[in-house]
């Protein structure tokens, strides 16, 4: 009898031992089955967004009807406005605004898109304020392609048309260092660029004083604490600041903040 | 874990507080925070990546104050997602814009130390 009861615990506790580790098994199937749908659902999202910040990546586009709309936008945009070397704007303006940047640096390029217009069509054309385009290796991690196409735009300066090769440049920018910048490239704006001397161009791209100004700029950004780029520096009659917010606004401000 | 997402968070808000003050970040490397801060990966959607960090390190925090199975899953979820976003931006660093960023990576190297933590935190509790 006692050995019955016995054979009847021992039956039910075996019993209750595989259903608790029937419950245990199932419940570890039941977390990985979680785990990887946690995996799926990590690498989905994370394709997403690696997709969103991939749509933007561009080749240049130097020909067709975007190019002629972008020659066409900067040449209304700049139209009528003095320029001279790196400088853009009455060389009087009481207002002067060192814009640092790189010419692969998307950033740059949304800014000179956004807020820049606005600031040449207003402060520039009034006569207030005067812009230099100054280079400031960022973006551009090669050395020797950062001074070739800074030269590049640079070269174009001398014959006062710098500005319509950066804001050219800007528009048409490829994918930063994926080796668009090349010589036939940097010859695709300067093509674009109205008035331009192409021969005088060439040759002014060999000139060591414009490699020597891309280097002083550098180090004159150093000495300003500028590393990011875009960087604008504002000096007008009542001090130097320089910008932190980079919308039109933002600068419209701080341009008021120095001016007297 | 706790301690591991405050530093992430810390990181993420000091980034974010730079990118929209105008204001460098302290790198001890030359240029590479800025070559990476001014390259196009600094953005997604024209919204700054610091950002997009601070909101995941927001939301790995809120998970951890949640009870149950639930709520470890939902760490894990966070932490894989941000571990993945993580790894693709190193990637980017070192073979598209050639330049470190030691704030990413210091983000980096938090968010494996989340990812293994809240996974072993999912495997072994108890049910």
């Amino acid at each position: 009898m006692s050995s019955r009861s016995e054979q009847k615990q021992r039956a039910r506790a075996e019993r209750e031992a595989a259903e608790r580790e029937a419950a245990r098994s199932a419940g570890r199937r039941r977390r990985l089955y979680s785990l990887g749908a946690a995996v799926l659902a990590a690498a989905v999202m994370v394709a997403v967004a690696v997709a969103i910040g991939s749509s933007g990546s561009s080749k240049p586009k130097t020909s067709g009807a975007s190019a002629k709309s972008d020659v066409t936008a900067v040449a209304q945009l700049l139209s009528g406005i003095p320029q001279s070397g790196n400088r853009l704007g009455m060389a009087s303006a009481p207002v002067t605004i060192d814009y640092y940047g790189d010419l692969q640096c998307p950033v740059c390029r949304d800014f000179t898109l956004g807020a820049l217009p606005e600031l040449i069509s207003t402060d520039v054309r009034a006569g207030t304020v005067k812009l230099r385009y100054r280079s400031l290796q960022t973006a551009t991690a090669d050395l020797a392609t950062f001074r070739q196409q800074q030269v590049a735009a640079l070269a174009a300066g001398r014959q006062r048309r710098l500005w319509h090769y950066v804001e050219l440049f800007y528009r048409q920018q490829g994918t930063e260092n994926s080796g668009y910048v090349t010589g036939p490239f940097l010859q695709r704006i300067a093509e674009q660029v109205p008035g331009l001397d192409l021969s005088a161009w060439t040759a002014a791209r060999d000139n060591a004083a414009l490699t020597a100004e891309v280097t002083a700029d550098g180090a004159a950004a150093a000495r300003a604490a500028a590393a990011a780029t875009p960087t604008l520096i504002i000096a007008g009659p009542k001090g130097t600041r320089t910008a932190g917010d980079l919308s039109y606004a933002g600068i419209a401000a701080d341009i008021a903040a120095v001016s007297s | 874990m706790l301690v591991l997402g405050c530093i992430g968070w810390g990181i993420a808000a000091y980034l974010t507080y730079v990118h929209y003050e105008g204001l460098h970040p302290l790198c001890l490397a030359d240029g590479g925070c800025e070559q990476v801060q001014s390259s196009r990966y600094s953005k997604l959607a024209g919204v700054p990546v610091a950002t997009i960090g601070l909101v995941g390190y927001t939301l790995i925090l809120g998970s951890l104050a949640l009870r149950g199975e639930l709520g470890r899953l939902a760490t894990l979820v966070l932490t894989l997602t941000g571990w993945g976003f993580s790894a693709y931006l190193t990637y980017r660093e070192l073979f598209t814009i050639d330049a470190i960023c030691q704030w990413c990576v210091a983000s980096a190297v938090v968010m494996t130390a989340l990812v293994v933590l809240a996974a072993v935190r999912y495997l072994r509790a108890d049910p």
